[in-house]
């Protein structure tokens, strides 16, 4: 009776242990058109209106623990802060005089460029409702889908600045990869300067960023501002618009930029604490009114 | 633990449930720069109390739903969160039940084990960026708090499925009355029995 249960066990064990080798390993092979992310998109697509309730439900118990955290960090910035407010208030002074210079050239450029977001882009406002548990996916799920118009490859940003792109989507909601997930790469430019490079995470740490390939001979400074570059060569281009802000060079040593041709960067955008992020769709027509 | 239909369907209500709930709520919740996984201690639970084939299919099971709702690789969550179930379930198969002191310990190994998983799988499937030390401070910090929250999860958690449980409280008592234990060391004992 007990070799039985016991055989039991080990089979149910080695079933299931084969059941997800199998399952990741053909997720892994199949494209986003394949039976598997369909069936995943199927039960994602089920459960999205859940999703939606339960997170607007549970945001008083999510708040209220952040609230503690957040107090407990304000307490040890709270110094920190004093002296910036001094520094600012020098700062603003300054810059209320450049402002009218700089109204002037924003109305300048505007006619060039057309700003950040380019023409014929449609931006969609939408809601995080999930986030993976772990460091290892750094990815969320927002409640807008291919019925608003949502598609893969469409980048994200939030308040502060590029939060990352669509990989994937359902009818209801889309999964968009941050710029701190491991298979992110982002081709960006050093404000001012011009000296550019690719962008790319550091897992586990997401407010540390590392801008990789840059030229050689190419000097940079920290607190430097970082944007999307937005290359594109005859038929091939970047996904992000050029002009979006990724995050302020923190770490710039002469030596590792000679050795490595690397800097670091913390990006604008609070990647763990966003509740509205904004999609730059192109396509328009056949999304939900 | 006896498996009714009632029961399962308990176990699978929990699931999903708590799925959802880590999904929109505890993932996105900063404690000390980490997050409380619940859904690993929930699994936990369950194979602390059902054993290694309830944990393991429980596990497997609440895995594949969170791998569905993240649009993540399917299997990742599934196999890891299998692999905490059977071996909760194998430790109280082979050790017994865990005592209250011992409870906490677990938590905090099982939910460093299920991120040790994760990075094995990431790790096996390819990383193509820098992996920062954190990572490994994040599952420390993971770690406390499962340890931490392992005591209140499975209270819950047995709550939920109490009926089905095999009581042994009074073997329990007897065997700490005759060892003198105190109220840490007494093993958290089953609810009474249901007819199956």
């Amino acid at each position: 009776m007990y070799r039985k249960q016991v055989r039991r066990r080990r089979a149910v064990l080695l079933l299931l242990v084969a059941a997800s080798l199998t399952l990741l390993s053909l997720y892994y092979r199949e494209n986003n058109a394949g039976p598997l992310h369909g069936a995943e998109q199927v039960v994602s697509t089920v459960f999205s209106p859940i999703q939606n309730v339960a997170d607007r439900a549970l945001k008083p118990v999510r708040d209220l623990v952040n609230w503690f955290h957040e107090t407990f960090d304000a307490r040890g910035d709270k110094a920190r802060l004093e002296d910036q407010v001094a520094t600012l208030r020098n700062q603003l002074a300054r810059q209320q005089t450049q402002q009218a210079e700089a109204k002037e050239l924003a109305a300048l450029n505007e006619l060039t460029s057309g700003g950040i977001v380019p023409d014929g882009t449609n931006p969609v406002t939408a809601r995080v409702v999930g986030r993976s548990p772990t460091v290892w996916y750094s990815t969320v799920t927002i409640d807008k889908g291919s019925g608003d118009g949502v598609r893969i490859d469409d980048p994200v940003v939030a308040a502060q600045g590029l939060a990352g792109k669509v990989t994937q989507t359902t009818p209801n909601t889309s999964q968009v990869t941050l710029i701190t997930d491991s298979e992110s790469a982002v081709t960006a430019r050093v404000t001012p300067g011009g000296a550019t490079g690719v962008v790319e995470p550091n897992v586990g740490n997401p407010n540390d960023l590392q801008l990789d390939y840059l030229e050689r001979g190419s000097h940079i400074a920290q607190g430097q501002m970082v944007v999307t570059a937005g290359f594109s060569t005859g038929n091939l281009g970047s996904i992000f618009p050029p002009g979006i802000p990724i995050g302020k060079i923190t770490r710039a040593s002469l030596e590792e930029q000679q050795a490595y041709q690397r800097v670091h960067l913390s990006p604008f955008a609070d990647l763990r604490d966003m509740d509205f992020v904004k999609v730059l769709t192109t396509h328009t027509g056949g999304g939900k009114k | 633990m006896i498996l009714t239909p009632g029961i399962i369907a308990r176990l699978a209500v929990l699931g999903a449930l708590t799925v959802i709930a880590q999904v929109v709520c505890f993932s996105k919740m900063d404690v000390f720069g980490s997050d409380p996984d619940v859904l690993l201690l929930v699994v936990f639970s369950v194979g602390v109390l059902g054993g290694s084939l309830t944990g393991a299919v429980f596990g497997f099971s609440v895995g594949l739903l969170l791998d569905c709702l993240l649009l993540e690789t399917l299997g990742a969550f599934a196999l890891t969160l299998l692999t905490v179930g059977y071996v909760a379930g194998r430790y109280r198969e082979t050790v017994g039940r865990p005592t209250r002191g011992a409870v906490p310990l677990l938590g905090a190994a099982l939910t460093f084990l299920g991120a040790l998983v994760i990075a094995a799988i990431q790790i096996g499937t390819g990383v193509d960026a820098n992996v920062s030390f954190l990572v490994v401070r994040d599952a420390v910090v993971t770690s406390l708090i499962g340890a931490a929250l392992a005591i209140p999860v499975l209270l819950g958690v047995r709550l939920v499925v109490r009926s089905a449980l095999v009581d042994e409280r009074g073997g329990a008592r007897r065997s700490t009355d005759m060892r003198g234990g105190s109220a840490r060391s007494r093993p958290f004992g089953d609810g009474p029995v249901e007819a199956p």
